[in-house]
């Protein structure tokens, strides 16, 4: 058993993406969904995409028998590849910005604007990934925040060092302009963000969960299996959700 | 600000507690006992502004209740102090629970589900065979249907909360804490491993409520081939209570609890905390854990209150 900020950190370190070229490797996430619920699930996930709330446009569907980063999918399902959130812990991390994963929870919208958290595990104090689990707790109002821009979502929070705030602002802003919009909100220096009490001489970053789309299908009464933070792939070799 | 909605927020999970209308007056006593000293004034004030965002309402003149919209903010608000908090809320139990385990009297804690009536058969079958297979935390549980939190329609079933146990510990002079809520992996009817664990210091939802809504629990498996996973607290003691551990748990097993699944300072594949001793204990939860396993969907609340011990060995 390991807690997730360990995981989070151990994956962080071998995340080699370069937002600039969009070239390198990320952490994705698995999910697998019904053959036949391809067409309504890659619609979905483009409505997820144009909401914002997914955390990047990249994805991948893998057919049933077919392999994709070594994993063969099985019979009547189709694996939907995406990128996990975490990415972005690599990024920072490897550009050497002190960095401290927070953790995952539920996040409050309102005219598609955040307003606060309202569920939150801290990833110190878990072993299972707190977006994978709080997807199918029946806390998540994707739906209503797509279509009525009102709701919930799934999403995380890290904490970095004041004194990286340059470099901070400059590698979100990296991030946001190439396929990876879903950086939420940076808060200022020794100020609580959406409700979450940062260290002393931190700020925090929130970015939206890699899972966001999963709940969506959740929610839509489709069936879908996730494991989120399942490793890492060449940003290459994925697809774009818009060229669907 | 951030002061501001501490304030409110108290006054909501004051009057959440309360099922009859409390006045201006009361609840300024109410909120200086909980360390908010404010003048009845200030608390008129305070509940202009609850009753325009619709938190709150008047009764006549015998003063506010929660509305809908109100209980649901309690559940929304201040996430940084509800981190942790479904353990402070339990600790109140845990210490109004006068249980002795040597005379088998005083009161216990318990949970409440709900039970729609034309599913009652069914979970009640469901939790005989937890009950049998000795994977809860007490072994019994009492059927109520007078009781103004059961709606009509439905049946309530009180189970007794583990968190009976922290205050059995804690009338003997022991510090305990209430560390993880856990999935535990058994094999052939013995713990194997846990195979992920949450603690309780670090969430807003209850642990053991998440691992059975993300359908990551097969205590059915355990009941029908020895083999599955259940749900499993882990408490932490301090290494010198060792003694203690073994005399309590033997007289709650001659009052009907189920013995704990190990006790030691390294246990299955746990983190040691040094000169700590971890008790885990299958929780009351694999009672609804099962039933939910069989597509019943239930409403459990976690620590509804206290009761005599006597009233849940009644028959039902």
């Amino acid at each position: 058993m390991k807690f997730v900020n360990n995981v989070i950190e151990d994956l962080a370190m071998q995340v080699s993406l370069n937002p600039d070229t969009e070239e390198g490797l990320v952490v994705y996430n698995l999910s697998l969904i019904r053959n036949e619920d391809l067409d309504t699930v890659t619609a979905l996930v483009k409505d997820a995409f144009k909401s914002g709330i997914t955390f990047s446009g990249y994805v991948k569907f893998v057919e049933s028998g077919e392999q994709f980063c070594g994993h063969k999918i099985r019979q009547g399902c189709t694996g939907y590849f995406s990128i996990c959130s975490t990415t972005l812990d690599g990024v920072l991390v490897r550009k050497g910005i002190p960095l401290t994963p927070i953790g995952g929870g539920v996040l409050e919208v309102e005219k598609r604007k955040p307003t606060r958290f309202i569920h939150m595990i801290l990833y110190k104090a878990t072993t299972i990934d707190p977006l994978q689990v709080l997807t199918a707790q029946g806390v998540t109002r994707i739906l209503d925040v797509m279509y009525t821009s009102n709701g919930n979502i799934l999403a995380n929070i890290r904490e970095c060092h004041m004194e990286a705030e340059p470099q901070i602002t400059q590698t979100l802003e990296e991030m946001s302009d190439s396929g990876f919009p879903g950086i939420i909100e940076l808060g200022a220096p020794n100020t609580p963000l959406l409700g979450v009490s940062i260290s002393t001489d931190f700020l925090g970053v929130v970015a939206a969960g890699g899972t966001n789309p999963m709940a969506a299908i959740k929610e839509k009464g489709m069936w879908l299996e996730t494991q989120a933070m399942k490793g890492l792939v060449d940003v290459k070799s994925m697809d774009w959700i818009e060229d669907f | 600000m951030i002061h501001t909605e501490r304030k409110y927020i108290e006054i909501l999970r004051i009057l959440k507690e309360h099922q009859e209308p409390v006045g201006a007056k009361r609840l300024s006593e109410l909120m200086a006992e909980r360390g908010f000293v404010m003048s009845d004034r200030a608390v008129q004030y305070y509940l202009s502004y609850l009753d325009e965002m619709g938190f709150t309402q008047k009764v006549g003149n015998y003063g506010r209740i929660l509305t809908e919209n109100g209980t649901s903010e309690t559940e929304r608000a201040l996430v940084g102090g509800r981190i942790g908090f479904i353990i402070s809320k339990l600790e109140r139990l845990a210490f109004r629970s006068t249980f002795n385990p040597d005379t088998g009297t005083g009161e216990v804690g318990y949970n409440l589900t709900r039970v729609p009536e034309p599913i009652l058969e069914g979970v009640i079958s469901c939790f005989e065979q937890v009950k049998r297979s000795g994977l809860g935390f007490f072994n019994g549980y009492r059927i109520i249907d007078k009781d103004p939190r059961i709606p009509k329609g439905n049946v309530g079933i009180i189970s007794v909360c583990s968190i009976t146990m922290d205050g059995v510990y804690q009338r003997l002079g022991v510090p305990v804490r209430m560390a993880f809520g856990g999935r535990l992996s058994i094999k052939k009817n013995s713990p194997d491993c846990f195979l992920d664990v949450i603690a309780y210091s670090g969430t807003t939802v209850d642990p053991l409520q998440i691992f059975i809504a993300a359908g990551l629990t097969s205590v059915q498996n355990i009941v029908r081939t020895g083999n599955g996973v259940a749900l499993a607290n882990v408490r932490e003691v301090p290494a010198m209570a060792e003694g203690i551990i073994k005399d309590v748990s033997e007289s709650m097993v001659k009052c009907g609890f189920n013995p704990p699944v190990c006790v030691g300072r390294e246990v299955l594949n746990l983190q040691p905390e040094p000169s700590r001793i971890s008790i885990v204990s299958f929780s009351g939860m694999n009672y609804i854990g099962n039933a939910c396993e069989q597509g019943y969907k239930l409403e459990t609340e976690i620590g509804a209150g206290n009761i005599p011990f006597s009233k849940i060995c009644e028959d039902n």
